[in-house]
């Protein structure tokens, strides 16, 4: 009797795909709905958060605020999708915002000249005001550049808003963030999955807020 | 918009979908195995083609192999596509089925050897349109915003490293399966056209470039698809967005 299907990883004679490709496909459907799950759960507890946030960023909005989002990796893409829901949204008001990471010479300069950990804080030095927005999106929470990001926009009268993974890392207790959204997830890809919902969330409140009416 | 847009839809993973997740992950584990890059596209959305490259590259799983991924981003993406990838190398992307560009590189990527997934939502491209068609039918625009499509290839990226875990499973089978093989019996290969001579041209095909007679067609152009057999283009492939931005310049 074979015993082959107990420890398919040692199998270099497997020959046929019809039992995996039915593991993947069964495995797929289990991640998707546990990825759902989790976006409903995050969305329900940080639907109060993001009110208050949604509507300090209106408030800044309407009085000319801009927003800056900032991110390393994937969730620099995150933070770039962010951006573009706010500058080039599918419906409602174009809002002014930018991802700190779009711009390469600005980006590789920083980061060989005064080290990674300042890419964004020196970004924001150069570039925002009290009245703007500050968002950092991080699974961690914990990325040094997106601390001293966040720092250095609190202190410039920025409004903060940090989005965080596991237990929030060092967005949850810091004093420079106004406001942070945690995914209480252990996986980077679902936290990842429920941040876009949020984020689309934020966005949403925004623009339904009566300061931009 | 007002206060009471409803959320767009969290969608359920189809059993279809899954399937097709699962099957676009054994050919990406099997390609990769045989030293393919992956070309990322998104001319809509460019932070998700930066997103899948990121992932397959610098893999969040310690201990998970480096893959071969590339966004290509910015003007000219057909050209781009072409220069970039060789045979055997894979193109994806995360585009509505109306992007001519997308739409260019998907007809071509059988010319250029090329495997191709296509992820996206509304109405879906036409049948064949890609190797791999990860499609979600609701309509709504905000979609790709709202996390699904980072779901779709997290997963796709999940269940290429399972696949990695079977060896026996990552040999591409042969095309040559059936009683009517059609690479033993040269029958209509894509091609497409680099240079135009009088009554032959040299075209691109998934086996490299070769010198086809052209009497049958007649005159074709750079950048045209056409059917090859037996040395002889045999026919053209009609491009459905003819707007003269798809072929080399």
């Amino acid at each position: 009797m074979s015993t082959d299907f107990l420890y398919p990883f040692i199998d270099a004679t497997e020959s046929d795909p019809a039992a995996l490709l039915a593991d993947l496909a069964a495995s797929a459907q289990s991640k998707a709905a546990e990825s759902v799950a989790l976006r409903e759960a995050s969305l329900k507890e940080a639907a109060p958060l993001i009110h208050s946030a949604a509507a300090e960023m209106a408030r800044r909005f309407a009085a000319g605020g801009r927003l800056f989002c900032f991110g390393n990796g994937g969730s620099s893409t995150d933070a770039a999708n962010l951006v573009e829901l706010f500058a080039r949204p599918p419906a409602g008001r174009r809002l002014p915002a930018w991802s700190l990471t779009a711009d390469q010479a600005v980006l590789t300069a920083l980061g060989n000249d005064v080290g990674f950990d300042l890419v964004f804080a020196r970004q924001l030095i150069a570039r925002a005001q009290s009245g703007d927005i500050a968002i950092a999106m991080s699974t961690s929470g914990n990325s040094p550049d997106l601390v001293a990001g966040l720092r250095e926009a609190r202190q410039r009268g920025l409004y903060t808003i940090g989005f965080a993974g596991y237990d929030g890392g060092a967005f949850a207790e810091s004093p420079d963030v106004d406001t942070c959204l945690v995914v209480r997830s252990q996986s980077v890809h679902r936290i990842q999955e429920s941040q876009a919902l949020l984020g689309y969330q934020l966005w949403a409140t925004v623009q339904a807020h009566e300061a931009l009416q | 918009m007002t206060a009471t847009t409803p959320l767009p839809a969290q969608p359920e993973l189809t059993a279809e979908l899954a399937a097709d997740l699962a099957g676009a992950s054994l050919a990406l584990a099997q390609r990769f195995s045989a030293g393919a890059t992956m070309w990322c596209l998104a001319p809509a959305f460019t932070p998700h083609a930066q997103h899948i490259a990121v992932e397959f590259v610098h893999p969040v799983v310690v201990g998970k192999r480096a893959l071969p991924a590339v966004a290509l981003t910015g003007p000219d993406l057909v050209d781009q596509v072409r220069m970039s990838a060789r045979s055997g190398d894979i193109v994806i992307a995360v585009a509505r089925a109306d992007d001519p560009d997308v739409g260019a590189v998907m007809r071509r990527a059988p010319a250029w050897g090329v495997t191709s997934i296509w992820i996206g939502n509304g109405p879906r491209p036409a049948p064949g349109a890609a190797d791999h068609v990860l499609w979600v039918d609701d309509p709504d625009p905000r979609m790709p915003a709202t996390g699904h499509f980072v779901l779709l290839y997290h997963l796709l990226w999940e269940l290429t490293h399972v696949c990695f875990e079977h060896p026996g499973l990552l040999t591409a089978p042969s095309e040559c399966t059936d009683e009517v093989c059609i690479t033993c019996s040269d029958e209509g290969r894509l091609a497409e056209v680099l240079t135009v001579a009088d009554g032959s041209a040299v075209v691109r095909t998934a086996r490299g470039t070769e010198t086809v007679d052209t009497l049958m067609t007649g005159d074709v152009a750079d950048g045209d698809l056409v059917l090859v057999h037996a040395g002889m283009a045999i026919g053209r492939v009609p491009d459905e967005f003819d707007e003269g931005t798809e072929g080399p310049r």
